[in-house]
């Protein structure tokens, strides 16, 4: 984390964007300028409900202070039902953080329209001033290895 | 007959009356399952070499002759029936079976069934009500030390309103409070403590000595689906069992019984999961990597579990998440099996007991099904018919917009207290 100013935490939030919304309105957001923090890294996604609790979990056990999840709107996933799923599994998951001893509020979940580029900016801002407030995730000095496990 | 149907049941045969433990009805049923042709086989439990009580073995029975082999109930044994019916009888695909099961047993089934790991159509499902098991050595330590008795002279187990009550072969009968044992650390296995079905019927028949008087040698049945009543229905007009209607102070006193044990499951869950419960995040968090890192990474967890359901597991190294050869292993060993397993947990036990490092995974499932079940209006292993919840999107849901729709409101972000 080169661009980290020492001293003050910049937080490490890993977003998994649904391809066809979030992405876009990240993008979106991108092109018309808008300022949003950098602690964001965003992972694509085809649909929301492609993000596997397991690949939330990893990334916690990865040393992310945050995760978040964009899917599209209740009614508009490109795959019917892809973003309702991810609901599910994103309640489920708030219990199961909360269970081993996560905080569940660096969790989060949010409908993020292809045309929402400001609700998107907005999100980042909130969550990443959140996470800042919480402090580093319980396994933030966690090295990453930076090379794939097999 | 249908569906809810009660009955006081006895086996008409001498021979079964007499080495059933409750009038031998079960025993009855079970031999006139294989004589029918109902079911090619029987699923029962029977004593390892035919005299210990502390160490069966299932038996997959063709001989209706060798069905009484499997009369009486064992307390301290809880061997894995859904796992080995799943496993090694190929989950009931080719053949029929009559399965003798527990509550956590039949639960467990009825969750493979929905993965399709076992075609429940081929089962027929007799429920025994159990208000819990104990671990056979820690159960030989306590009628040696506690009860100061030959374990070997033990013919009978019983736990009822609390107590656990022992009878030895002349007939004397010992009983000391459950939960006082239960300190000292004897007693159930920590699972059954804080299970709440004590009757099985989920089952397609469950039987038990709740409302039968004391002494009676009768068997409470009770009818818990389609199929189960046209079994019964069957075994009646053949003569194999003796049925007559329970009276109302039988139903009475059967529900109320149950209505104790699932009070006394509540308080110890309450008292079990307290401090797990109060301590703040960061403790639980170090609570449980401590007993994570205890792991050796055996497996003997997941081939335990009965809802481990995956064909080729996450927790092999070429799966990605947990890197191979290491002790203890990654902690996504655990959250995967968590992440899995626990919105459909049964809360069998099976995992705890084969844990060779004692990890209290049972406390673990347990607090986050607890959470899960109201959310999602979901107790597993009841029904079916019913989805596992995280794949069981309705369409209603497409026009709710709230993200938290599952989760009480205002509770997403305020779950803990702040500091």
């Amino acid at each position: 984390m080169g661009e980290e100013v020492k001293g003050e935490f910049e937080p490490r939030i890993i977003g998994f964007t649904c391809n066809w919304c979030t992405y876009a309105a990240a993008d979106l957001a991108g092109t018309a300028r808008m300022k949003y923090p950098p602690n964001i890294r965003l992972i694509r996604q085809m649909c929301s409900g492609r993000v596997d609790p397991l690949f939330v979990l990893k990334v916690f056990l990865r040393g992310a202070d945050g995760v978040f999840i964009g899917g599209c709107h209740p009614g508009e996933c490109h795959y019917m039902t892809g973003n309702l799923s991810a609901r599910r599994r994103y309640s489920m998951m708030k219990k199961l953080l909360e269970s081993v001893g996560i905080d569940p509020k660096r969790l989060r979940m949010e409908w993020i329209s292809a045309s929402e580029g400001i609700k998107f900016s907005d999100t980042v801002k909130e969550f990443t001033a959140q996470i800042k407030g919480l402090g580093p995730g319980p396994f933030r000095h966690i090295e990453t290895e930076g090379k794939e496990q097999k | 007959m249908v569906k809810g149907d009660m009955y006081l049941a006895q086996a008409s045969d001498e021979e079964i009356l007499k080495q059933g433990e409750s009038g031998g009805a079960v025993t009855a049923l079970l031999k006139f399952a294989l004589d029918s042709g109902v079911v090619d086989a029987v699923l029962g439990v029977k004593k390892r070499d035919g005299n210990n009580r502390y160490d069966a073995v299932l038996d997959l029975i063709t001989d209706p002759e060798k069905v009484i082999d499997c009369a009486g109930s064992l307390h301290c044994v809880s061997l894995n029936i859904a796992r080995n019916v799943k496993e090694y009888l190929g989950g009931a695909k080719q053949m029929k079976i009559a399965v003798l099961c527990k509550p956590c047993d039949a639960r467990a089934i009825i969750e493979i069934a929905k993965r399709k790991q076992i075609n429940r159509d081929n089962l027929l499902l007799i429920g025994l009500n159990c208000t819990g098991t104990l671990p056979p050595v820690v159960a030989k330590e306590m009628l040696i030390s506690e009860y100061e008795v030959d374990p070997n002279e033990v013919v009978m187990e019983d736990i009822e309103g609390g107590e656990l009550i022992v009878t030895l072969a002349d007939g004397t009968k010992i009983a000391k409070d459950l939960l006082e044992l239960e300190k000292k650390g004897y007693g159930r296995r920590d699972n059954c403590r804080r299970c709440n079905v004590s009757i099985p019927t989920l089952a397609d028949i469950a039987c038990g000595k709740w409302g039968v008087k004391e002494g009676e040698k009768k068997t409470f049945t009770e009818v818990c689906s389609d199929k189960g009543a046209e079994f019964i229905d069957n075994a009646i007009k053949t003569g194999v069992i003796k049925v007559e209607p329970p009276g109302e102070d039988a139903i009475e006193e059967r529900k109320r019984k149950d209505r104790e044990a699932i009070e006394l499951s509540n308080k110890c869950e309450a008292e079990d999961l307290k401090e797990l419960r109060e301590i703040s995040l960061d403790d639980r968090l170090a609570y449980w990597l401590h007993m994570f890192d205890r792991c050796i990474k055996c497996f003997s967890c997941r081939d335990a579990c009965p809802i481990c359901y995956c064909k080729k597991c996450f927790l092999e190294p070429d799966r990605g998440y947990v890197k191979g050869g290491e002790v203890p292993p990654d902690r996504m060993f655990h959250l995967t099996r968590l992440a899995h397993d626990g919105d459909s947990c049964v809360n069998c036990g099976q995992c705890q007991d084969a844990c060779p490092a004692e990890i209290p995974l049972t406390r673990l499932y347990l607090m986050l099904n607890i959470k899960l079940s109201p959310m999602f209006d979901y107790v597993s292993g009841m029904d079916v018919e019913q989805k596992p919840p995280l794949i069981a999107a309705k369409d209603e849901e497409a026009s709710i917009d709230d993200i938290d729709i599952f989760l009480v409101k205002g509770e997403a972000g305020e779950v803990v207290p702040q500091q």
